[in-house]
């Protein structure tokens, strides 16, 4: 027994030891350096290939990126579209180009006659080089030709991102509209060449103004025959609808890239903070940045045993977006952010890494109030804007269920505007007005057009939400409102159905908790 | 029992041990990292440095302060890109036998800081700043006057000219 509980103790030991070390290994970098990619379609040989070819051709990602116009525009998967391709398919698909040789003659510029350039090397450097890098270019004897050697590095950053299309499914509503319903499947593949890789490809094929005619067909040869891998770093998945099934598949395209972004840390934009009130970065369009966009802040710190770690420190939204799409002088115009989260202020020096978010909270609770003595509330919002004072304006969609009189179905919703201030970032004071309608639907045969009109109101409802930040992205959310609810806009049905549930103008109030996705 | 009991103790032991050693290895000035960034333009030395200090300030000018004692005391290395640069007073009594002059020379606010400007974008920042025990460790960008500190000390009979030999 004794030597069990020796055993036990010394591999939990053990177990936390190898974990601890796991964590520390996990540190942000706060390095970040522009990615290229190229899009592919993976063809399945049916009808749909042309409108998703289509989709693809013209989908244009985020400033971002730098695009590797490859020869190759897609790959072919013998497949029925009803289910997506696996990992293996497209990585047979993929193994059967040479798409790292494309990738190479795209960057460098290479013709028929197998001569290459440097010129988006050297561009792509220059375009990529920060304050930093300028800095020290001007501090060192070779000076700021140096920076277009920084594109040598943005090599190795090449993908091919292999979009797959299937489940295409078509749908008629009611008037006869069609819709075409598209799930889509996206495959990264990152350029298989480290630096010494790259040294091996100048020595074997970077063919010289005076190499002769042998030299310049064996380099030739030694071009074609490279064996470059692409290796699979990650898969991403969306759906969309739309009336067409090009647009559906275009829809998809945008949701696909962002999340590769979220499982590809060499994609997400880090920066450091280089001032406070406001908080500025230098980052900009350039790095794809527009309003609302979410940052996380660490700090670092070196444990005993000297291993760097990095410490969360809370959330931060773009406010104002500077543009900085062009070449750094070392000045760069910083962009500004406003900290929604954190129990410490962020600090200067401090990295800030892009976190992506559907800008969306949901927020579940109780109301009560005239419209109903005790309903199940569920509110939507979507963050449309933040400024750097810390002013935030919202869409919010509101719906709840009376359950005290759920005979009558008695349901509740709304459309509206928020104008959110924070007094502080843990403290949101929201004034809103919205313009909703209550529906009782309690008849059953009554199949007339305008059913549904004659049995709603129309609710003007006017508001105050305060939300607190309990651990963001979770929040205790309360809501105090007024309901106008005159006879005038109610239908003849409601009126009727009202006399026995009981909505009526008054004031109201509710709770809950809010999570922000 | 005997053995978890064992396992333990040794765990706390080596622990602390590893923490006396981290702490006596600040207090010695010695303890720096320095790398050669690139060649610097002429009579210059391109490095990055790292400091230690309570906060980030007092941690930058350690750094500033550990470039230049680098230059006069350790030498430079070598990079992929710069070759290493021997130090100015390569003689090891060199520190002890003018205590009160480097004392001046390096108290805040210094004559060192002539020979020294941080080219560091800001302040130190990323994984350049490192909250450890007891404060601050940066890394920063600095170009030390590597000629004009050479001729400062060899003016005030610091360091011998090359010329001295002969």
């Amino acid at each position: 027994m004794l030597k069990k509980l020796t055993l036990s103790a010394f591999a939990c030991f053990i177990g936390l030891t190898s974990f601890a070390q796991a964590k520390i290994q996990d540190v942000v970098t706060s390095d970040y350096n522009r990615q290229s990619i190229s899009l592919v379609v993976i063809e399945r040989g049916d009808s749909y290939d042309s409108a998703t070819a289509n989709a693809v051709r013209s989908f244009s990602p985020s400033e971002k990126y730098d695009i590797n116009p490859i020869s190759t525009k897609s790959i072919k998967v013998n497949k029925l579209r009803s289910e997506s391709v696996s990992s293996e398919e497209t990585g047979a698909a993929v193994a059967k180009v040479g798409f790292a040789r494309e990738i190479l003659a795209s960057i460098f510029n290479r013709t028929s006659d197998g001569m290459m350039d440097d010129k988006t090397v050297r561009y792509r450097g220059n375009y990529d080089a920060k304050d930093q890098d300028v800095i020290n270019a001007r501090a060192a004897r070779v000076g700021e030709d140096a920076l277009g050697d920084l594109g040598q590095r943005l090599i190795a950053g090449s993908y091919i991102v292999a979009t797959d299309f299937y489940k295409v499914e078509r749908s008629t509503d009611k008037k006869g509209k069609v819709y075409w319903s598209v799930n889509a499947r996206a495959f990264a593949y990152r350029i298989g060449l480290r630096e010494n890789g790259l040294n091996d490809f100048y020595e074997k094929c970077w063919i010289y103004e005076d190499d002769d005619a042998a030299t310049r067909d064996a380099k030739i040869r030694a071009f074609q025959a490279l064996d470059i891998p692409m290796n699979l770093v990650a898969t991403s998945s969306n759906s969309a609808t739309s009336s067409s099934v090009e647009s559906a598949a275009y829809d998809c395209l945008s949701g696909l890239i962002t999340g590769l972004e979220n499982v590809i840390p060499e994609w997400e934009v880090a920066v450091t903070i280089m001032a406070r009130k406001p908080l500025r970065a230098k980052i900009g369009t350039k790095e794809g940045l527009s309003n609302g966009n979410r940052y996380r802040a660490y700090s670092y710190t070196e444990d005993d045993n000297g291993n760097l770690k990095s410490v969360p420190r809370g959330f931060l939204r773009a406010t104002e977006v500077a543009n900085n799409s062009g070449m750094s002088i070392g000045e760069t115009e910083p962009s500004e952010f406003y900290q929604v989260s954190g129990l410490a202020n962020i600090e200067e020096g401090w990295t800030i890494k892009q976190s992506n978010d559907l800008r969306v909270g949901v927020l579940a609770g109780i109301k009560t109030g005239s419209m109903g003595k005790l309903s199940f509330a569920v509110d939507v919002d979507y963050l449309l804007t933040v400024n750097t004072g810390g002013s935030m304006s919202y869409a919010i969609f509101s719906g709840s269920f009376d359950i005290n009189q759920a005979n009558y179905t008695p349901i509740f919703f709304g459309l509206g505007y928020g104008y959110a201030l924070h007094l502080s970032r843990f403290f949101e004071l929201m004034p809103y007005a919205m313009l909703a309608l209550d529906h009782i639907g309690f008849s059953t045969t009554d199949t007339s057009n305008d059913r549904f009109i004659r049995e709603s109101a129309f609710v003007l409802e006017p508001g105050v939400r305060v939300a607190v930040n309990v651990a963001y992205p979770l929040q205790v959310f309360a809501k105090a409102f007024a309901d106008w609810n005159p006879e005038f806009i109610q239908g003849s049905l409601y009126k009727a159905y009202n006399q026995h549930v009981g909505h009526k103008s008054g004031f109201g109030l509710q709770a809950g908790l809010k999570w922000t996705f | 029992m005997i053995a978890l009991t064992l396992l333990m103790t040794f765990s706390a032991v080596s622990a602390s041990a590893q923490n006396k050693d981290r702490r006596k290895s600040f207090q010695s000035w010695d303890n720096y990292e320095i790398t050669t960034e690139k060649v610097g333009v002429d009579g210059t030395k391109f490095v990055k440095v790292w400091g230690f200090g309570k906060n980030v300030d007092a941690a930058t000018m350690a750094a500033k302060e550990n470039a230049v004692h680098a230059c006069i005391f350790r030498g430079l290395p070598g990079s992929a890109t710069a070759m290493s640069t021997p130090p100015i007073c390569p003689n090891p009594d060199t520190l002890a036998s003018h205590e009160d002059y480097f004392k001046n020379f390096f108290a805040p606010g210094g004559p060192y800081l002539a020979y020294v400007s941080m080219t560091t974008d800001g302040v130190p920042s990323g994984t350049d700043r490192r909250k450890v025990k007891g404060g601050y460790k940066v890394g920063i960008y600095v170009q030390v006057m590597y000629d004009n500190l050479k001729r400062k000390l060899e003016a005030d009979g610091i360091a011998r000219k090359l010329s001295s030999g002969f």
